[in-house]
C-alpha cells in the first residue's frame, strides 16, 4: 500500500452506489477506455487505494493516492441495440473518474 | 451511449512522439516470412510450438518497463499499431521481437548501428560454438 | 524444447537417438539476443534482472490455477476465503501476489479477484488496453488473447465472441465482461460440471483448462487440454483508444 495518509484518500462511493465515467482530458498513461466515457453504472467493488496511472507512470510518488472500484454497466447501456437485457460488463476506475449520479 | 472524445489526447511534459511507422531497413532485412518458427519447427521435426528465445524475449519486455525504459503500455501500443500495419504478416513470437526492436529503434533507445554491430558479434559467436 | 527419445534398449546399449533440434541460427534468434545485449549494455536492465524474470517466467503455467479452482470445488470454507480475499488465500496454494518476481517494482503489488460463474452468469476476461493477464495463476497469455481481434471485439459482441470458440450460452445465462485495465486481475471460478462427483482434486484440476479459467471455454469431465485456436483480423473493431478510431470496417 502506497498510502501514508489514509485520512485524505478520495473514496466518495459505496458499493452500489450509481456512478457515471467522467470524460476528463486524456494524459498519456490514462487507462479509462474511451467506451465508458459518460456512461452510468454502479460500483460492484472496492479495490484498493493506489497512485493513478498518470501519477505513478511520471513517478509522482508523493502524490496522493485514490480510492479504486469496480464498476459495473449494462452492456445495452454501452452500445447501440445490444440484445440481451442483462449483460454487464465491469471495468477499473480510480475515484478522481467517477461522479455521482442520482436516478 | 458510450461517450467519444474527438479532442487529440493533451500534451503533457515526457509526452512521447507518436511511433514511427516507417520501415527500417535493417529489420526488413531480417524479417524473413521463410524463418519464422512455425515454418522453421517443423521442418526439423521439432514439436515445441514456441521458439526457445520467446521467455527471454518476455523477460526482456518485461525488464524494459520494471526499469521504466519502455512502459507496458506504450510498448504494448507499438505492438498493436506495427502488428497491423507493418508486421501484420509476420507470425506472432517474431512479430513481438520485430515490434520491440523497432520501437526501441524510433525511440533512441539503440541505434541501427548499434544493432548491427551486436548483431556481427553474436552471429559470430554462435556459429564458433 | 521438447525431447523425443527413443527408448530401444533390446541390445542394452544407451544409444538414445538425438532429441529434434532445428539446426540453424536464424535472425531472429540473433536480433533477440543483440537486443538484449545491448540494452544491458546501456544500463536499461541489468542481466541479473533478466535471469531472475527468465527463471520467473518458465516457472509459470496454468497448475496453479487448476489447483486454486479444483480446492474451491470441493472445500467450501477454502472457496469461501478465495472469494473474501483472493490475494490473500493464493498463499495457501503457494502463489504470492506481493512478490510473483521479487524484483520489486511499483506495479508488482497485484491485487486478485476471482469472478465466480453460476448456472445463471458467466464471466469472461479481457484486457482492452494492452493484455493484463493473471500470470502467477495462468502462466503465459495466449496469442489470441493478446490480439487486437479478440480484445476489440470481446467487449462489444462477447456472445459472438465466445461461439467462434465453441462456447453457446443461452439466453437465460447472463454474460459478464471483465475488461481488466488497472491492477486487479481476474480469474474465472467456472461451476463444478455434472459427471464428476467424488473426483479427487487431482482429477478435477487435470480438466480446468487455461481457457476455462479465461471464461472462453467450460469445463468438460472429458476434455484436459485446451483446443488450439486461430486467430482471425477484426472487421469492426471497437476503439478503447484515445486517438480517433479507423473509419469503416
Amino acid at each position: 500500500m502506497k498510502s501514508a495518509n489514509t485520512e485524505n484518500v478520495p473514496a466518495r462511493f459505496n458499493v452500489g452506489d450509481r456512478v457515471r465515467v467522467k470524460d476528463l482530458p486524456n494524459l498519456y498513461y490514462t487507462r479509462t477506455q474511451m467506451y465508458v466515457r459518460g456512461v452510468s453504472g454502479t460500483i460492484a467493488v472496492r479495490t484498493y487505494e493506489d497512485l493513478i496511472p498518470e501519477d505513478e507512470a511520471w513517478n509522482r510518488d508523493d502524490a496522493q493516492p485514490e480510492q479504486f472500484y469496480i464498476v459495473r454497466f449494462l452492456q445495452k447501456d454501452l452500445w447501440e441495440e445490444y440484445p440481451f437485457d442483462n449483460d454487464t460488463l465491469q471495468t477499473e476506475f480510480p475515484d478522481r473518474w467517477l461522479e455521482s449520479v442520482s436516478d | 451511449m458510450s461517450g467519444e472524445s474527438g479532442q487529440p489526447p493533451a500534451a503533457a511534459d515526457g509526452c512521447q512522439a507518436d511511433l514511427d511507422l516507417a520501415p527500417t531497413p535493417l529489420l526488413e532485412a531480417i524479417r524473413n516470412e521463410d524463418k519464422t518458427w512455425d515454418k522453421l519447427a517443423p521442418r526439423y521435426g521439432v514439436t515445441n510450438p514456441d521458439p526457445p528465445w520467446k521467455v527471454s524475449l518476455y523477460a526482456t519486455c518485461e525488464c524494459l518497463a520494471a526499469g521504466e525504459a519502455l512502459p507496458s503500455l506504450e510498448r504494448r501500443r507499438a505492438e498493436d499499431q506495427l502488428g497491423e500495419t507493418l508486421y501484420s504478416g509476420t507470425p506472432a513470437p517474431e512479430q513481438q521481437l520485430l515490434a520491440l526492436a523497432h520501437i526501441m529503434l524510433s525511440r533512441g533507445l539503440l541505434s541501427e548501428k548499434d544493432l548491427t554491430r551486436c548483431m556481427n558479434a553474436v552471429r559470430l559467436r554462435l556459429e564458433a560454438s | 524444447m521438447q525431447q523425443s527419445h527413443n527408448h530401444d534398449h533390446d541390445d542394452g546399449s544407451h544409444d538414445h537417438k538425438a532429441a529434434p533440434m532445428v539446426d540453424e541460427i536464424t535472425d531472429f534468434e540473433v536480433l533477440e539476443i543483440a537486443v538484449r545485449e545491448l540494452a544491458i549494455e546501456k544500463g536499461l536492465f541489468t542481466a541479473e534482472d533478466h535471469r531472475n524474470f527468465t527463471e520467473w517466467a518458465e516457472s509459470i503455467g496454468p497448475a496453479a490455477g487448476s489447483r486454486l479452482v479444483a480446492k474451491a470445488w470441493t472445500d467450501p470454507a477454502f472457496k469461501a476465503r478465495l472469494l473474501a480475499d483472493a490475494t490473500q488465500t493464493c498463499r495457501e496454494i503457494g502463489v504470492d501476489w506481493t512478490e510473483p518476481t521479487g524484483s520489486g517494482t511499483a506495479s508488482d503489488y497485484m491485487h486478485l479477484q476471482v469472478l465466480e460463474d453460476t448456472p445463471t452468469l458467466h464471466h469472461v476476461i479481457v484486457c482492452t488496453l494492452c493484455s493484463c493477464y493473471p500470470r502467477p495463476l495462468l502462466g503465459h497469455s495466449p496469442y489470441w488473447y493478446r490480439s487486437p481481434n479478440y480484445r476489440r471485439r470481446l467487449v462489444r459482441w462477447p456472445r459472438q465472441v465466445l461461439a467462434e470458440f465453441g462456447l453457446i450460452l443461452p439466453p437465460e445465462v447472463d454474460v459478464r465482461v471483465e475488461d481488466s485495465n488497472q491492477k486487479c486481475r481476474f480469474m474465472v471460478l467456472p461451476v463444478r460440471p455434472a459427471g464428476t462427483e467424488n473426483w479427487t482434486e487431482e482429477q478435477l484440476a487435470e480438466i480446468v483448462t487455461r481457457d476455462c479459467m479465461i471464461g472462453v471455454a467450460l469445463p468438460r469431465p472429458d476434455r484436459k487440454a485446451d483446443d488450439v485456436r486461430p486467430v482471425h483480423k477484426a472487421n469492426r473493431p471497437v476503439p478503447s483508444e484515445h486517438h480517433q478510431a479507423e473509419a469503416g470496417e
